[in-house]
């Protein structure tokens, strides 16, 4: 009979007879199967088939691994799994860093938002660190989690700041649920949301209150030899850096400096501080953990009331729709999100 | 021949740009961005190359590369880009950061 382990089994049982396994085996076989066509070569491409399948126990399903590209990059990245669920911590940094920043990321969406995993249906989280060589960069790959060691001029190694992990674990996120389009003002508000839970993921770890934290994005990934303290900055977009080598942080904190342009996919990594701005501003009025209220709000807006197109103006209305339909017409977490959004210029 | 060349987004959305003229470079220079010039095809690409799944973060390139009465510009992004296109991009890359490093003494 089938043996619930964890190890990942990849290309021992065909897809089809687990997704089979999946819908018609016991519990533990069901719970076992979903774990292994989730494992991340059964998934590529194959989310439909996926969406057609019973969503997993209701207890979260956390299940890690990390693997190794060895700087050889490739797309889909390459490297074999050195790490696994529950293993004892690696002498790689890098490693531990990837299943610690996945794991805390997980418990935030879990514990807080009773969302398990990635797609809500208990999928495995899969990173790969060591991509390429000299790489300055991180990114969702729309499977799973790429990193980057930075090219040790401008920036260190990607899998240092937890903040940046739940940011591209949360563009996975937001892939499975709202889908914002990347581009423009729905592709900036895609890269709000993953510095907002980005954000979360860190406040939540260091236990710091609304008030306490830096709301910084990326703080210690770039080197000394930079001049400025991290990639951007929640409570005052555009003062995140200033240097001659990379000139000075370009993001708007209100609509009247919304900036247009071709590049970067039309601004998402500039505009999304107007959004980043509000959800800010709304945390800190409404006080105490942001990821309490503030992101309850955000969360459930970016699940059940954006869609790909959405604008600031719809996230606007979203957030305040949610707030009110959970604190109630006239609350001041309502309230509070009302003037985040007029704050910035947006309603 | 002249080239300008952007890189932009990223999850740190910096942007690196450079622009040069074969004429100030270096023959052997000169002579292997032509070959990739050449060997891209790149008066004949597509303005614009996009992924059917567009993944966030990923780094996102202009370059314009004018020769005597032709100018073409491509706009491309990092998971679609061509293999044919790939040296060329490297090379801009890799020059446009060299550069900038310059600025800082
Ligand atoms: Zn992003």
């Amino acid at each position: 009979m089938l043996n619930a382990t964890n190890s990942p089994i990849r290309g021992i049982i065909p897809p089809h007879m687990l997704e089979e396994i999946a819908k018609r085996g016991t519990t533990r076989q069901k719970d076992w199967a979903l774990h292994n066509l989730t494992f991340a070569g059964f998934v590529r491409g194959q989310r439909q088939a996926m969406a057609a399948l019973p969503t997993a126990a209701a207890v979260g399903h956390k299940y890690r691994t990390v693997n190794d590209n060895k700087h050889e990059g490739g797309n889909p990245p390459t490297g074999a799994l050195v790490f696994k669920e529950g293993d004892p911590a690696s002498a790689d940094p890098a490693v531990n860093e990837a299943y610690d920043g996945a794991g805390a990321t997980y418990d935030l969406y879990y514990d807080v938002y009773q969302r398990n995993s990635i797609d809500n249906r208990g999928m495995s989280i899969v990173s790969f660190v060591h991509y390429e060589s000299n790489f300055n960069n991180a990114f969702w790959d729309g499977s799973e989690m790429v990193y980057g060691d930075g090219d040790g001029d401008i920036f260190d190694r990607f899998t240092k700041c937890i903040d940046v992990i739940g940011h591209e674990l949360t563009h996975g996120v937001t892939q499975h649920e709202a889908n914002l389009a990347y581009s423009g003002q729905p592709g900036a508000l895609n890269e709000s949301m993953s510095d907002v839970f980005g954000s979360l993921v860190k406040q939540r770890v260091l236990n710091q209150t609304a008030d306490k934290a830096d709301w910084l994005i990326g703080a210690g990934l770039l080197t000394s030899k930079i001049q400025g303290q991290a990639l951007r900055s929640m409570k005052a977009p555009g003062t995140a850096y200033d240097d001659p080598v990379l000139g000075k942080d370009p993001q708007p904190a209100d609509m009247q400096h919304y900036v247009k342009t071709s590049s970067d996919n039309g601004g998402v990594h500039i505009n999304s501080g107007i959004p980043n701005r509000a959800f800010y501003l709304a945390a800190t009025a409404i006080g105490g953990n942001a990821w309490e209220k503030a992101g309850k709000i955000w969360y459930v807006a970016l699940r059940d009331r954006l869609r790909s197109n959405s604008t600031f103006k719809r996230a606007a209305t979203a957030t305040i729709s949610v707030a009110k339909e959970l604190f109630g017409d006239g609350s001041n977490e309502m309230k509070a999100v009302q003037d985040a959004w007029k704050g910035v210029g947006v309603i | 021949m002249k080239i300008s060349f952007e890189q932009s987004g990223g999850i740190a959305g910096l942007r690196f740009a450079t622009t040069l003229d074969t004429a100030g470079l270096p023959p052997e220079d000169a002579q292997k961005l032509r070959r990739m010039v050449d060997e891209a095809d790149f008066f004949n690409l597509p303005a614009r190359i996009v992924s059917p799944r567009p993944q966030p973060d990923r780094f996102q390139y202009k370059l314009q590369v004018q020769e005597s009465s032709r100018q073409h510009t491509v706009t491309v992004s990092e998971e679609a880009l061509p293999t044919s296109l790939a040296p060329l991009v490297k090379w801009l890359g890799e020059e446009a950061r060299r550069k900038m490093r310059e600025k800082n003494p």
